[in-house]
């Protein structure tokens, strides 16, 4: 025993941070997992900077996030046939700091390849009022491979709707609002062009860096930034990124409490990348306890997504374990 | 697509009220036939006490029997609507743990106000069913949408509509049920309030806010106005048992705007009672009053309460202490009453008595012991043994000077005017300085009096509201088996045939005998004692609701009643009467007057053309006893000369004789001892 904690002490010494973490919920998409680069902007390498600790939040912000609710509900034959509902709320925050909904949009849907549909299936389907989503015959072809496309198109019914939601937010803003978005900037013009938008990531699947530069990103300190960057990679829309630490990981994980953001591509953005820093960090409380990813997820994100969930269809949520008596059986 | 853009909430048309809240029900917080919760936004008029609506949503159709009736108001909702009242509230927010704020804030509690945003919280509410519309079949409260109820609503939910219409409405107003700026009067019901159905009241609150004696000053006019015609006469005997309390009924106080609104609001004039009537035993000196009302502008409407020895000694037992109620001191008390008092009486002895008085009864005392030591003869007179004798003489001589004021050695008595109550008028009997056995004696005897007239139909009413304050002395739950706890016992548990009502008051109702409160159908709760809160008796109430009655407010009350299902808070207007302690301001007590010029008072209030200096001439050099005797007579008959009939109870004037011229000594007394 006195041998086992000696060699913890010595890895410790050595420069090692101990952890204790299971990494599933901070492993992002798992479909991005190059190096995608980044071309710097503020800084020649990647640094760190404090950000303006007590820097005011501005008198309006809204906050834009959406959901995703999907299950198979029938097989025709070995096709699965999955039923959706996409939603997202944009919330606002006015001085009285409560949210309250400013504009909401949902979408109701079955997902399947419709031309694979037995008639009889596919007319009471389409007799059902809600929208039919149709996936290629050949990414439909095994149950398996079926149920992976209909998820990325849900997911994309998602990110459309949001998108949708995000540009008819960002037209009305008004001088003083601002709008932060969960998720990316870049996948709208509207809203990457925007000088008030920022957008914020919780999940690092893409890296920009490699080597001792990622380092620095992945271990920049709380109340610090990175160095605003370029992102490169599969971005339609050119924005600025940098990385910003909101709670130690130390004792936790190496991504624990570390968000990216993005803001418009633009000089004022490097200019007041540390303000915005500051109110972000303060963004911290309250928690969005207790949702697992608190570290890194803004309460007002978490309350939007609460709201969608409170809203959604019964059928899809995670059914609760039963609560009738188990029989003998 | 379901896209709904603009989420806002849109106002709803005028004709639908907006809901204030929503039925929830979980599996740990179900909604029952008895109780159901429900949500409000954060700001909310909705608070403890607040009656809602809540109506049942679904396709307008009900199932009854084979068939399904269209029942619903048209706009989806099947017609079944539930009230209930507010009994405790929650408030959380999405806080898992407290130590998530402590996190989020750093440890430093001033930046936990600090947050830019604020948590998701919620106000939710419990509530307690008042009535189901049907009422059958019984199920769980729907999971519908609340409203703030309106007048109509607060009718039904109290069962009001039962009694506020019909040929023979017996609606008394008892304050205003407001609440989110409703404002519903709230009526009792006279069956229940005053018999025969169910009656009596009993008020519980803390001292020194004056809400007990106000609630009952509101109430008692509210009965005069609103009395059912149907149901007779009525009247009240308020005992007043401490301070100024009751002893301006008849003279206007101060009240606000709002106080007059709301007399108005409940249909009732906001002006002192028109006809009270005030009684109060003399002090020792048997000529002043032992009252705070001896202002000279008020003391002239004050009556004497004065008894004598037959209104004695009918309550013997009311005065005398446990060790002296033997068999045989009984049997004596019994044979005086039976044989003595009011009879010609020989004493075997020679003497021929007529015992009226307690000095007449002293008499006959002295000549049994000086027949009794001169006759030689055994220690028994008429079978009673001269110990007993004795012992009887010394506790009705202790009476006689223990009450003195209140009871007259000699002389008439002056009581209420039995046979004679009028209807709607307050008859005050001030015993607020009296010694605690005199309060006794005249508690006793006013009531089996009222009893005794109601039981014979010929009281002047119909029915009597006594109002006795203290409960927990006179009924005390834990205190001795008292003359006066029997027979507030027997008024709890019979008067209301006889239509004797008792509105009883207390400090706290838990020490008070349980028959005594058990037996009100109507209970008002004042601002209440924690302590007292804590008593078993209070187990039925939330802890929301105990915190409010913890701290009500002056001229809020809860009030409990038959028809009620649960309690109901509601605010009374103060009484447009003087309150006690501005009457003695405004009416100071005047200083006790010289017996001279006492007497001279009381011949005054009986002729107002009487001079001073006639009296005080016609009573110079007269013993004060036989003034008051002769006073007492005058009282009692009323004549059109008091004067010329005083003159005529005192008698021809004795000269006293002349004295002596002094006799001189035989030898001068010299100064020298020797």
């Amino acid at each position: 025993m006195a041998a086992l904690r000696s060699w913890k002490d010595a890895m410790v010494a050595a420069g090692a941070v101990a952890v204790s973490h299971v990494p599933e919920a901070s492993l992002g998409r798992t479909d991005i997992d190059e190096v995608a680069g980044a071309e710097p902007v503020e800084d020649s390498g990647l640094a760190a900077h404090p950000v303006e600790q007590g820097a005011p939040a501005p008198p309006a912000i809204r906050f834009l996030d959406g959901i995703e609710l999907w299950k198979v509900v029938y097989y025709d034959g070995v096709l699965p046939i999955v039923r959706a509902h996409v939603a997202a709320a944009v919330k606002s925050r006015g001085a009285d700091r409560r949210l309250r909904t400013a504009d909401e949009a949902g979408r109701d849907c079955f997902v399947t390849s419709v031309a694979l549909l037995r008639p009889a299936v596919r007319a009471v389907l389409e007799a059902s009022g809600l929208e039919l989503v149709d996936l290629p015959q050949e990414e439909a072809s095994q149950p398996g491979r079926a149920l992976e496309a209909a998820r990325r198109a849900v997911e994309r019914a998602r990110v459309a709707l949001e998108k949708q939601l995000g540009e008819r937010c960002a037209e009305r803003l008004g001088p003083d609002e601002w709008l932060v978005v969960d998720g990316v900037l870049s996948e709208s013009s509207v809203l990457a062009g925007h000088p008030r938008a920022l957008a914020v990531i919780k999940s690092h699947g893409a890296q920009y860096f490699a080597g001792p530069e990622l380092e620095r990103a992945l271990t920049v300190s709380p109340g610090n930034r990175t160095s605003v960057f370029r992102p490169r990679g599969r971005a339609r829309h050119e924005v600025y990124s940098w990385y910003q630490r909101l709670w130690p990981w130390e004792g936790n994980d190496v991504l624990f409490g570390l968000l990216r953001v993005e803001a418009r591509a633009h000089a004022d953005t490097v200019r007041a990348a540390s303000r915005i820093g500051g109110w972000l960090h303060r963004e911290r409380a309250p928690l969005a306890t207790p949702d697992a990813r608190w570290d890194r997820l803004l309460y007002p994100i978490h309350y939007v997504e609460t709201y969608l969930k409170a809203r959604a269809p019964r059928d899809l949520l995670p059914a609760p374990g039963s609560r009738l008596p188990k029989t003998g059986t | 697509m379901i896209g709904k853009d603009s989420a806002l909430p849109t106002a709803s048309p005028p004709s639908a009220p907006r809901p204030v809240g929503h039925v929830v029900a979980t599996e740990l917080k179900p909604a029952t036939p008895y109780q159901f919760h429900f949500w409000t936004a954060n700001e909310t008029s909705i608070g403890i006490g607040a009656i809602v609506r809540v109506e049942e949503p679904g396709n307008g159709k009900r199932e009854t029997g084979n068939e399904i009736r269209e029942t619903g108001n048209g706009k989806g909702e099947t017609g079944k609507v539930v009230y209930g009242v507010v009994t405790d509230g929650f408030a959380y927010s999405d806080l898992a743990t407290p130590l998530h704020d402590v996190v989020g804030a750093e440890g430093d509690p001033a930046r936990a106000a600090e947050s830019p945003t604020a948590r998701q919280e919620i106000r939710l509410w419990t509530a307690a069913v008042l009535r189901q519309i049907p009422e059958e079949p019984l199920q769980p409260v729907p999971l519908g949408r609340v409203h703030v109820a309106t007048d109509a609503d607060v009718a039904r939910a109290l069962r009001m509509d039962a009694y506020l219409g019909g040929a023979h409405p017996t609606a008394i107003p008892v304050g205003l049920y407001t609440s989110g700026g409703l404002e519903a009067p709230v009526y009792l019901d006279a069956d229940f309030l005053l018999g025969p159905e169910a009656a009596h009241l009993n008020i519980s609150g803390v001292s020194g806010l004056a809400t007990k004696t106000s609630a009952v000053e509101f109430l008692l006019s509210a009965i005069f106005e609103h009395f059912p015609p149907h149901k007779g006469r009525i009247a009240a005997v308020c005992f007043n048992v401490k301070g100024p309390d009751l002893c301006f009924l008849d003279q206007p106080g101060t009240l606000d705007a709002e106080d007059r609104r709301r007399y108005e609001r409940l249909g009732v004039p906001a002006q002192p009672f028109e006809r009270v009537r005030y009684y109060a035993p003399f002090k020792a000196d048997g000529a002043n009053l032992n009252t705070l009302r001896t202002h000279a502008a008020l003391v002239g409407d004050v009556e004497p309460l004065v008894w004598g020895l037959r209104e004695v000694l009918d309550f013997a037992e009311v005065l005398l202490n446990r060790d002296d109620i033997d068999a045989k001191a009984d049997a004596f008390i019994d044979f005086l009453a039976d044989r003595v008092v009011d009879k010609e009486f020989a004493d075997g002895f020679g003497n021929v008595h007529r015992v009226t008085t307690f000095a007449d009864l002293d008499k006959l005392f002295r000549a049994v012991f000086d027949g009794l030591e001169l006759a030689g003869r055994s220690d028994t007179w008429r079978t009673h043994h001269i110990a007993t004798i004795r012992k009887v003489r010394n506790r009705l001589a202790n009476i006689s000077t223990r009450c003195k004021g209140l009871v007259a050695d000699d002389g008439p008595s002056n009581d209420l005017p039995w046979g004679r109550f009028e209807d709607r008028a307050v008859y005050v009997v001030d015993v607020a300085n009296v010694d605690p056995l005199g309060q006794d004696l005249v508690f006793a005897r006013i009531v089996s009096k009222l009893r005794e007239h109601l039981e014979r139909r010929d009281l002047g009413v119909d029915a009597v509201m006594v109002f006795v304050d203290e409960l927990n002395k006179y009924a005390s739950a834990d205190g001795p088996d008292t003359y006066v706890r029997k027979m507030l016992l027997d008024i709890s548990e019979r008067g209301r045939y006889l239509g004797l009502v008792l509105f009883g008051a207390e400090q706290f109702r838990s020490q008070v005998h349980r028959r005594v409160v058990g037996n009100a159908g109507t209970m008002v709760f004042g601002r209440m004692d924690s302590d007292e809160l804590a008593t078993p008796g209070y187990q039925v109430l939330t802890p929301a609701t105990k915190t409010k009655l913890a701290t009500l407010p002056i001229g809020e009350l809860m009030v409990r009643h038959p028809h009620f299902t649960q309690p109901i808070f509601v605010r009374f207007p103060r009484p447009a009467v003087l309150r006690g302690r501005d009457g003695v301001e405004r009416f100071p007590p005047a200083a006790d007057l010289p017996f001279e010029d006492a007497v001279v008072r009381q011949l005054v209030k009986l002729d107002r053309r009487i001079r001073p200096n006639q009296v005080k001439d016609l009573i110079a050099d007269r013993l004060e006893q036989d003034v008051r005797r002769a006073l007492a007579t005058v009282r009692q008959t009323h004549p059109e000369d008091p004067l010329a009939c005083l003159r005529r109870q005192l008698g021809a004037r004795v000269e006293p004789e002349p004295a002596r011229g002094a006799v001189p000594p035989l030898a001068p007394i010299s100064e020298e001892p020797y």
